[in-house]
């Protein structure tokens, strides 16, 4: 079992991995993959969207077969698909290997309740409002992790040991990489080097819970996971496969509790905890004895779950009570912040907050690297949410992947058609900074590259004289309200790179009520 | 031999055709003996037009030799369909690769260095398929394929130049007719600005004296005036298909700054003068002896392929 299992492991992994690389543009509109298929079989996602925004999702009956399978079997998820429980696996490896023989006497075993405790406050606090979900989340942890932080650094040390290499110039070998290199762009390696604010920290915390496997196998599934939680709950009762230890059988070896992925105390018989079972099977495939059996029963085979200690439930539940408001106002934006841009298709900001789960997959598929996290631009409740940043990259105006890959509708999926009708900020000038006004020279890449149709960007004309005192035409751009839609190609475009002399800003956006024209 | 008569001719011929909205006009034709270094032909076949146009001024043999390896420049830069034409028409970017395949070149390489984003200029504006097609290469414009060279340019001096495009033996220029913001027009000499990289941003202030040092920094062998669309407004990338006018016409001529002087008599009422002496990019051009502003003299043909 312990093979089959490993198999199932490693090919949804490679099929996460596989989806993780095509959220990215591939050569057509429409993705076609469903890249964003492991959030749409979380139900801590649909759970916390249907909590917190009153959302119900079609795409959330997908949700239901992993709770139904859960229902039945326990964690099978955590064990046998999910992608942070694969690389956490993989890190337990040695721990697994060299642990001694400590059954009950677990000197982590007590923080088992933790995750209960995450999910209950996760859960609390959406039915208030917060949607805290995604931060903790495994699979948008995962995919968070991976695109912002992991991903962008992969690429820079693969390209530069390319460019490297070739820099060398070694005959033949320098031409075939140079040519192997191209062509791995925009399939494997990314088209441009992504970059993304807060990667730093991301990939950290990321870091950090992949090095708790060397404290504890699977510290993250054991103790902090609050997907893990909510399917142990789901599971208790796991009628269709229990794990059933026979006194008689067994020799108290304790290898089972050891060779355990979850800590789920096989041994003594009858302390098996059902909930915290990741239905690795490797205490029966261990047994010396052939003592541990796996089958369907309704008998209460284990007794072992922790107790969830209704005082400590509770009290998450009222730290939840009392952090919601302070999460939504400490910090919270009074007014319209204006660097906040959110993408074309955005939900109005109180339901986008409630709704977005900080997955990051509208910013790994943003075609220009302008989607980035926020940091405090939406307050605390929107740490992670994604923004425009059209410094880095603009809003290209014939792609609306963001709203192909949002897993819980915080970005709407929309036609091209209607994303290009959607304002998401207003492009105004410094008149002190751009060229034509304050140097007295052409320039006008802004308006070459304004897509809006009737170009947004207009040009005031008047005679003037250049340096040697030739007549020439002067044209002055100017932003005509009624046909910007925000997409910041020209603030990206503007030769002005450090403080750019046109600068799109939050105001004017079509979902809210901070318009500037009436 | 041009004679007196002959220019007259084609003078009032052209003049005519320009005025007339009947297609169905007299091709004028030049003497076997007086071969041409500049043709214009009108016919709904864009493939068919390139073909007869470059054949006029001698065929791709004059152009390109065996073993070449060419560089064929169309505008790819904007995220825009065909029919928006913002970019080269890929029916004549496919005729051109076939004809410079048929004179014999080693390897064709079609590239551009991209406003929008290239994947998807590639891909909307239909050049890649339609010229891997025809079977040239059509890579992407990577940063690192760029070489700092001194274009000994009035403007533009040391700059990042596009390897591919300085070490092919022959450059041929394939350029869109459009309204430009800025420039007015652009043509050919403007869309040179694709094979060099940095900060072509800049450029924008001094774009007359720009374009005419890329101009002559990569000599063109041959341009080739895409006109079987022109965008004439909201340019250079244009905005809805009110903007775009279908003339079915392709220019074609080793002179850039005769192509660019030809280019300026297409647009009509739609730019402030039709005389491209007015252009300082074409005045400029013409003082530092890259071509003739005269597009008409010196071997001038007009063929109509209906």
């Amino acid at each position: 079992m312990k093979n089959l299992r490993r198999l199932s492991q490693i090919l949804f992994l490679i099929l996460f991995l596989i989806l993780f690389i095509q959220t990215e543009y591939k050569g057509n509109d429409q993705l076609g993959l469903p890249v964003k298929l492991f959030l749409d079989f979380d139900p801590l996602i649909a759970l916390s969207a249907l909590l917190a925004a009153h959302t119900v999702r079609v795409i959330f009956l997908l949700s239901l077969i992993t709770i139904l399978l859960t229902v039945l079997l326990g964690r099978v998820f955590c064990g046998w698909i999910c992608p942070l429980g694969t690389l956490n696996t993989f890190f337990s490896y040695f721990k697994m290997r060299s642990a001694g023989p400590k059954a009950d006497g677990a000197p982590f075993a007590p923080l088992r309740r933790i995750k209960y405790f995450i999910l209950i406050f996760i859960l609390v606090a959406a039915l208030l409002g917060w949607n805290s979900a995604g931060f903790l989340d495994p699979i948008s942890l995962t995919i968070r992790s991976l695109a912002l932080g992991y991903n962008p650094a992969a690429n820079l040390m693969v390209r530069s040991a390319f460019e490297f290499i070739v820099s060398l110039g070694i005959p033949g070998l320098s031409s075939s990489l140079d040519s192997l290199y191209s062509s791995l762009t925009g399939v494997i390696l990314a088209f441009e080097q992504p970059v993304f604010r807060q990667m730093i920290p991301i990939a950290l915390i990321f870091t950090a819970i992949l090095a708790l496997n060397f404290l504890s196998p699977r510290f993250w599934c054991r103790y902090l996971c609050p997907l893990g939680a909510l399917l142990g709950l789901l599971g208790t009762k796991q009628p269709l496969a229990r794990v059933d230890v026979n006194d008689k059988k067994c020799i108290a070896c304790r290898r089972c509790n050891q060779a355990c992925q979850g800590e789920a105390t096989p041994f003594p018989a009858g302390k098996w905890a059902s909930r915290e079972c990741l239905a690795c099977f490797n205490c029966r495939d261990i047994c010396p004895a052939a003592a541990v059996s796996i089958h369907p029963t309704r008998e209460k085979t284990g007794r072992g779950n922790v107790d969830l200690q209704r005082r400590w439930l509770l009290a998450c539940g009222l730290g939840a009570v009392v952090s919601v408001p302070l999460v939504k106002l400490g910090g919270g934006p009074q007014r319209q912040n204006p660097e906040l841009i959110r993408p074309p298709g955005a939900l109005g900001e109180d339901e986008f907050l409630r709704t977005c789960v900080k997955c990051g997959e509208c910013m790994k598929v943003c075609l220009t690297n302008g989607l980035q996290p926020t940091f405090a631009q939406a307050g605390l409740e929107g740490f992670w949410t994604p923004l425009l940043v059209p410094r880095l990259g603009y809003c290209e105006y014939n792609c609306n992947l963001c709203s192909q890959v949002c897993p819980t509708g915080a970005i709407q999926k929309i036609t091209l058609e209607e994303k290009q009708n959607i304002r998401i900020g207003l492009a105004m000038f410094d008149r002190n900074r751009c060229i034509p006004y304050a140097l007295g020279r052409n320039c006008g890449v802004c308006e070459e590259h304004c897509p809006a149709p009737g170009k947004a960007i207009k040009f005031h004309e008047e005679e003037a004289r250049d340096e040697r005192g030739e007549k020439f035409t002067l044209k002055k751009p100017f932003v005509d309200p009624h046909l910007c839609i925000g997409c910041g190609i020209c603030e990206n475009k503007c030769p002005f790179v450090d403080i750019p002399a046109v600068r799109v800003t939050s105001i004017n956006e079509s979902r809210g009520e901070y318009k500037l024209y009436l | 031999m041009s004679t007196r008569r002959s220019f007259l001719k084609t003078l009032a011929g052209t003049a005519a055709l320009c005025l007339s909205p009947v297609r169905e006009l007299a091709a004028f034709t030049l003497g076997e003996s007086d071969p041409a270094s500049f043709s214009v032909v009108r016919g709904a076949n864009p493939e068919a037009a390139a073909r007869k146009a470059v054949e006029l001024i001698g065929g791709m043999k004059s152009f390109v030799s065996t073993g070449d390896v060419v560089f064929i420049k169309p505008n790819i830069s904007w995220d825009k369909k065909p029919e928006q034409a913002a970019t080269t028409n890929p029916r004549v970017v496919e005729a051109v690769v076939r004809m410079v395949k048929e004179a014999g070149a080693k390897e064709i390489i079609v590239a551009d260095n991209t406003c929008n984003d290239a994947r998807r200029t590639y891909k909307r504006s239909g050049i890649r398929e339609a010229a891997e097609r025809a079977g040239a290469e059509v890579p992407f414009v990577e940063k690192r394929k760029f070489v700092q060279r001194n274009l000994g340019g009035e403007v533009i001096t040391t700059w990042e130049v596009y390897q591919k495009a300085i070490e092919a033996d022959k450059i041929i220029n394939l350029p869109i007719a459009k309204h430009h913001g800025l420039s007015s027009v652009t043509l050919s000499m403007k869309n040179l600005m694709g094979l060099i990289g940095g900060r072509r941003d800049l450029l924008h202030q001094k774009l007359p004296q720009s374009i005419v040092d890329l101009t002559a920094y990569f000599k063109p062998a041959l341009t080739i005036l895409d006109a079987v669309r022109i965008l004439k407004a909201n340019g250079p990338q244009g905005s809805t298909l009110n903007d775009v006018e279908k003339l079915d016409l392709i220019a074609a001529s080793p002179d850039p700054v005769r192509i660019d002087a030809f280019g300026i008599t297409l647009f009509g009422e739609s730019v402030k003068s039709n005389n491209p002496l007015d252009y300082p990019h074409i005045e400029m051009a013409r003082k530092r002896g890259l071509g003739r502003a005269d597009y008409r003299n010196g071997g001038y043909i007009e063929v109509n392929l209906g």
